[in-house]
């Protein structure tokens, strides 16, 4: 039974997919036999409505990369035009220093674990706020509003409740649970999960609601149809459900992967400029930060954004290229078929 | 309708095109048009001068307020810009400008490496003071702001370091007098915590706070030629840097500081470390002479501590460096070098008697002109004051002295070494390593 469900589902993702392929097709400019009138009309349009997103692309994301990347070639101060030229010698420090290893290796476990802590709590809270039970709009709210608060405030505020004497282990030494009372930022075998909780409470909303709208556009006369053939409401989640999910699914956990890639603005207000190195939550931007801005050499700091640049790039591709390729199908490239 | 349509197109394009070729050329040339304004510029004709301060709203700024109102009655045809600007933003801004060549005229300056740095890159005016400067700028302040025998700084005043500490609180555990060795701040460490506070409070989130630590015991340790050879060398292989290492481990062994120090803020909130010192939670703090203020603006009615006292820094038995020498830090003031001279007379006018007076009184601070000290007056500020008077000679904070990036490198080793996870070589290894990256 719940194979013939599955056939199904795939089967109609499928065929969703290749319908925005073919839309995908008819409207790229494929070298087809045309008027040279029309085809210069094409081209106009296009230029006309790519023009305004290129230009601002170029100008605030093409030409920063490329200036940091020269920059990146010199020993740099920021005073004046860079002259002193060591090649690759910013890189080769990058690479050898055991801080920036570390960085990297945080920011290897925060990617991992975002993962495997947000997704299955995500979409469990979806599955739950998708049914009809009392208070599901208050609840929808409240799991959002973290997304919606900045970073510095959310930042400002656990720095300041996560303190030795802060409002945790107050509270906790209150209800007799003094004993769990720790170090909740200084100490680095917790640090790390403590960081974990803040993200995952700050960033599991967004989470929900991705998983939320993608649950709503999944038709209904599937899960009605298999729960007449019979299926438990855990077969129709697994074998329904979570299959038709899987484009949102990828979709955020993409999104996931960059952010944590580039996660700054909590490491660095909570644990401060200096401190996250020490606590094991230095991030490859809060490293740049520190190595470059605050010791003024803008430089080294440019070579080190090129890194992340490049790892974030290479992370992106082989994710498009492996795993939503198929959801992309059509999309982004083309002449397929 | 199919020929209309490229034609607007066409029309709508150009039209964004020269929108954003004009945005673009306006901007460039107003900033040009600021610097050849001030270079053509004579006394005659007006001249605008742009002038930034890190001076946050309250007295302070309200003192450089008054200050410009009352140069720009007295000279007529110039008119001051000022910006205030956040103290931890500011070293960024003044980064973009100087490189993108839109200096302000007039603008704060932390001096030591930071200032070799704009020096070197002539991004700063050297400055020729009158003898009536010279009468008024005392001659310690001034020669921290002078390289290679140019002055390139009007100091405006002086920060000596030293512990701030509650006299209730150093009554109520029994110790008569201040501590003037390790030994005996160590045997008061115990004191203090037998009555219940910690003993000493530190920012070490902040880093600097606890890199001040390091750089007191290595005052100490070095001597001054020492410390003077390390700015210009950046080589720290002269035994005392790692004893000062030493001392300092030594020292964090009785567990002197607050629980959590790492994770403390040094000047934000109730929990930071002038914090503690300003609601009885610590005993005292080494702190620059700023920290009055700081912990008068922490304390439940926002008032000064009334019990606030001050001592400085111990002497360490069989040191190298004069007991009696001070760190500290000069707020001091620059001139771009394409600023009309109208720029350096607005900073000379800021160290005359009564100027130097209102700056004393609205910052709470130690004037450069020692003709103004005598409106210092609370007995923090005069204990501080006394001691700077009589100090053999005066260091720079050392994160200043020797440069943003060894600076820095400084003060994350000195962290790393107060969480357990370094040792006193790894700071001195640290500043070679910063070699390598800048």
């Amino acid at each position: 039974m719940s194979d013939t469900v599955r056939t199904a589902a795939v089967g109609r993702i499928r065929r969703g997919a290749l319908h925005v392929g073919d839309a995908a097709h008819a409207a790229s400019p494929t070298p087809r036999p045309r008027k040279r009138r029309g085809r210069v009309r094409l081209r106009l349009e296009i230029a006309l409505l790519t023009g305004p997103a290129i230009i601002v692309f170029v100008g605030l994301v093409i030409f920063p990369v490329a200036l940091a990347a020269y920059y990146g070639f010199y020993k740099w101060q920021g005073y004046g035009p860079p002259t002193d030229w060591v090649g690759l010698g910013n890189y080769k420090v990058i690479f050898t220093d055991p801080t920036f290893q570390q960085a990297l290796e945080h920011n290897g476990l925060i990617v991992v674990l975002s993962l495997v802590i947000q997704g299955p709590l995500a979409i469990g809270l979806a599955l739950l706020l998708n049914q009809k039970i009392r208070g599901r709009a208050l609840i929808r709210v409240l799991i959002f509003v973290p997304y919606v608060i900045s970073e510095v405030i959310v930042g400002t505020g656990f720095s300041l409740m996560l303190q030795d004497t802060g409002a945790l282990n107050d509270a906790l030494h209150n209800i007799g649970l003094g004993f769990l009372a720790t170090d909740w930022l200084a100490n680095p075998n917790i640090a790390l999960w403590t960081l974990m909780a803040i993200i995952t409470w700050k960033y599991i909303g967004f989470a929900v609601i991705l998983m939320l709208a993608g649950l709503q556009s999944i038709p209904d006369e599937l899960s009605e149809a298999a729960r007449i053939d019979g299926a438990s409401y855990w077969q129709v989640q697994r074998h329904i459900t979570l299959p038709l999910l899987g484009p949102t699914i990828r979709i955020w956990a993409f999104l996931s992967i960059i952010g944590s890639l580039q996660l700054f603005d909590l490491v660095y207000i909570i644990w401060g400029q200096y401190i996250s190195g020490v606590a094991g939550t230095s991030t490859m931007a809060t490293y740049m930060a520190l190595n470059g801005r605050l010791a003024g050499n803008y430089g080294y700091g440019s070579a080190v954004a090129v890194v992340m640049f490049l790892i974030s790039l290479i992370v992106a591709l082989c994710y498009q290229r492996f795993v939503l390729h198929r959801d992309l199908r059509g999309a982004v490239t083309q002449g397929v078929n | 309708m199919m020929k209309k349509t490229p034609a607007a197109a066409i029309a709508a394009l150009g039209l964004g095109v020269v929108l954003a070729a004009a945005a673009c050329s306006s901007g460039g040339s107003s900033s040009n048009a600021g610097g050849n304004g001030g270079n053509s510029s004579s006394s005659t004709s007006p001249v605008t001068l742009t002038f930034w301060t890190n001076a946050t709203p309250g007295p302070g700024l309200t003192f450089f307020q008054n200050a410009v109102k009352s140069f720009d009655a007295a000279h007529p045809g110039v008119t001051i810009k000022m910006q205030a600007i956040q103290n931890e933003d500011y070293d960024g801004k003044l980064q973009t400008a100087l490189a993108s060549n839109s200096t302000p005229d007039i603008f704060f300056q932390r001096g030591g490496g930071k200032m070799l740095a704009m020096v070197n890159a002539n991004q700063v005016a050297p400055l020729t003071l009158t003898a009536a400067d010279q009468a008024n700028i005392s001659a310690a302040a001034l020669a921290g702001e002078t390289l290679n025998g140019k002055v390139y700084a009007i100091p405006m005043d002086q920060q000596p370091e030293g512990f701030y500490y509650s006299k209730n609180l150093f009554k109520q555990a029994g110790i008569t007098s201040t501590p003037t060795t390790i030994p005996e701040l160590e045997a008061d460490v115990g004191k203090l915590r037998a009555i219940g506070v910690a003993p000493i409070a530190v920012g070490a989130k902040d880093a600097w706070p606890a890199a001040h630590w390091y750089y007191n015991f290595a005052l100490r340790e070095c001597s001054q030629a020492t410390m003077n050879a390390a700015a210009t060398s950046l080589k720290f292989t002269d035994p005392c840097w790692t004893k000062a290492g030493n001392d300092l481990t030594a020292f964090l062994k009785i567990n002197p500081f607050q629980t959590g120090f790492l994770t403390t803020a040094a000047q934000v909130g109730a929990g930071s470390s002038a914090g503690l010192v300003a609601n009885h939670k610590a005993g005292m703090e080494l702190m620059g002479a700023w920290d009055p203020g700081t912990i008068a603006s922490l304390t439940p009615n926002q008032k000064p501590l009334p019990d606030l006292g001050w001592f400085p820094f111990p002497s360490v038995p069989g040191g190298a460096g004069d007991p009696s020498a001070m760190m500290g830090g000069i707020d001091g003031y620059s001139v771009s070098p394409n600023a009309p001279k109208e720029a350096f007379e607005f900073l000379e006018y800021l160290v005359t008697t009564p100027e130097q007076e209102a700056y004393a009184t609205a910052f709470i601070t130690l004037p450069v002109n020692k003709a103004a000290q005598s409106v210092v007056t609370d007995s923090v500020s005069i204990s501080a004051l006394q001691a700077l008077n009589k100090a053999a000679y005066t260091m720079q904070f050392l994160d200043t002295q020797y440069g943003e990036n060894v600076g820095n490198a400084l003060n994350a080793a000195v962290v790393n070494l107060m969480a357990g996870k370094g040792t006193p070589a790894s700071i001195v290894s640290a500043a070679t390593e910063a070699a390598a990256k800048g």
